[in-house]
């Protein structure tokens, strides 16, 4: 699976040099409300978590995280209006990359039977990759309410699915990290939350990096000292050089800033405890 | 080769005009798979201040249109860490390295200063000002930096003070001048997705093409009238671009954050200046007959 590729040995970051620019080809480019899905033909496609920076003829290159990977390329998904969406298929494009630490299976051991993905439901194209990397992958996706999640109907069955709406109209009540007064007629996630990072052998994590200490204390309170890697937490701000040079990506962690271009943009979720 | 510093005891004499301008290449190495060091002059570190300093908080960049502002407040690791970290890189670069040093009391550049002139692979200092600094201010950071150092001192001129600036600094000591730093502006940004955007504005440091025109005004305003060497810094995207600012004077160009976009717009200029560089010497005589006559009619 060309996933969550293991980024540590040396066979792979020799891999990453040889790959740093290379023209990707435009495929196809396909609205799905309210963003589009855009495919890239590409000889080295980024993991689950990593990115190419891509050059749309702006001032800054742009980052670009898969939701679909395969052997020829990968699927992102840009807002409506961006310039890519005014280009025709098989234009080439300028990338850099891949880039940047993504998520690790590699942390925890090869031997990953349950792995547990939380997101918010604009940052689930991110863990999409993820879908199939153990044998076992519950899914967690939060949304504001009920219009902002996916249709259920979109999930693989495979997957063990839970939903949350931080006004209670679908699935459980968010949000996620809360355990606040519950209204009659909905219960909260956070049960639900506690009793899925006690089953899972991995977390991978995309959401607002502003939650993430709360997270961070939740897998603390059920798993009390984690192994490194365990959790692993997406950081998605602007990186407009990707090799660490420009300081715009720098993030605070427990270690000090960390510049998530380089550092990133896959952190130790325990990083981000306060 | 290029001398820089011509009136410094040891010099810094470069082989090719081009190089990265400080806070767009980091401390040397990062781009070393994207660009070929051997063909730059030289290698202008990212700012570097004695002490740590963090990054600035909330929104770092926004982009409108062609340009981008940036505000990151010049996050520095320390000088310590710094020289411990990328001292060996640069003992093995195959270019000169200049430290760009953030000019925060004299004291602290003084300090900085004394502790470069040790450091292998270190062959000049280039000091970068706030834009509503004072000249005596800048004078004495200046002097700290030649005093307790013995590197030559290139000193980057803000993009509102050049006229004020430039030709007193270079009266007081500085070994060179770099015109210029790029200008504080402040652009519209948006949040949020199509539906729900909200306009807010961004101030930080420009960059973008525009900046190049400001740029050749400034340099046919003050290269070679300064008595020192210039090097031109801003919008430059181009080795026509590059050219340019050398005919109009310049001895040498930095390359700023356009960089970020194309990395490998450092060989192309290099490559190109230096193809260029006889025709470059009779346009330079050309251009001084036509000043001289430009001077005579004033």
């Amino acid at each position: 699976m060309s996933v969550c590729r293991p980024v540590h040995s040396d066979l792979e970051i020799s891999w990453l040099d040889m790959a740093r620019r290379q023209t990707a080809t435009l495929r196809t480019l396909r609205p799905t409300p309210p963003v589009w899905e855009i495919r890239l033909d590409l000889e080295y496609a980024p993991g689950a978590g990593s990115y190419v920076l891509a050059d749309f003829g702006g001032p800054v290159r742009e980052p670009l995280f898969p939701s679909v990977v395969d052997d020829t390329g990968f699927c992102t998904i840009v807002p409506r209006g961006h310039a890519a969406t005014r280009l025709l298929p098989n234009t080439p494009i300028d990338v850099i990359g891949p880039l940047g630490q993504g998520f690790r299976r590699s942390a925890v051991g090869y031997a990953l039977d349950r792995l547990l993905l939380i997101a918010e439901a604009d940052e689930l194209p991110w863990l999409q990759p993820l879908y199939q990397a153990a044998p076992a992958v519950a899914l967690v996706v939060e949304a504001t309410t009920r219009g902002r999640l996916p249709p259920p109907a979109r999930f693989p069955p495979t997957l063990e699915l839970t939903l949350v709406t931080r006004d209670g109209s679908m699935g459980y009540l968010g949000p996620l990290e809360s355990d606040g007064s519950t209204p009659v007629g909905v219960e909260r996630a956070l049960p639900r939350v506690r009793e899925l990072v006690a089953w899972a052998e991995c977390i991978c994590i995309a959401g607002d990096m502003a939650r993430y200490p709360a997270l961070a204390r939740l897998v603390q309170e059920v798993r009390f000292h984690p192994q490194p890697g365990f959790a692993q937490a997406l950081v998605r701000v602007p990186m407009p050089c990707g090799v660490g040079v420009c300081d715009i990506c720098r993030v605070t962690t427990r270690h000090g800033e960390r510049r998530a271009c380089v550092d990133g943009p896959v952190f130790d979720l325990m990083d981000f405890l306060e | 080769m290029i001398e820089l510093a011509p009136n410094h005891k040891y010099g810094l004499p470069i082989a090719v005009p081009v190089m990265p301008a400080s806070g767009t290449f980091g401390y040397g190495e990062a781009y070393h798979d994207l660009v070929d060091l051997s063909l730059l002059g030289a290698i202008v570190t990212n700012p570097v201040s004695l002490r740590p300093r963090r990054a600035a908080h909330g929104q770092r960049i926004g982009v409108h249109n062609d340009h981008f502002v940036v505000h990151t407040g010049w996050p520095s690791p320390g000088l310590r860490r710094v020289i411990r970290e990328a001292g060996p890189i640069w003992e093995r670069l195959p270019v000169p390295v200049i430290v760009h040093l953030l000019a925060t009391r004299p004291v602290e550049v003084g300090r900085a200063a004394a502790y470069l002139s040790g450091v292998r692979g270190v062959c000049g200092l280039e000091l970068g000002f706030t834009e509503d600094i004072s000249f005596a201010d800048a004078r004495d950071l200046l002097a700290a930096t030649a005093e307790e150092g013995d590197l030559p001192v290139i000193v980057k001129i803000p993009f509102s003070r050049v006229d004020d600036l430039a030709p007193r600094l270079a009266q007081a000591g500085a070994d060179a001048i770099t015109l210029m730093s790029p200008p504080r502006a402040v652009l519209p940004v948006v949040d949020g997705e199509a539906d729900d955007q909200v306009a807010r504005f961004m101030r930080g440091r420009l960059y973008g093409a525009s900046l190049f025109p400001l740029l050749l005004n400034a340099l046919s305003r003050w290269a070679g009238k300064l008595g020192v060497p210039v090097i031109a810094c801003g919008g430059i995207a181009s080795p026509e671009d590059a050219l340019a600012c050398l005919t109009l004077g310049a001895a040498v160009v930095q390359i700023d954050a356009l960089l970020w976009r194309v990395p490998w717009l450092l060989d192309s200029v290099a490559r190109a200046l230096v193809q260029s560089q006889p025709q470059l010497d009779t346009e330079k005589d050309d251009l001084s007959v036509d000043e001289g006559a430009m001077e005579a009619n004033l």
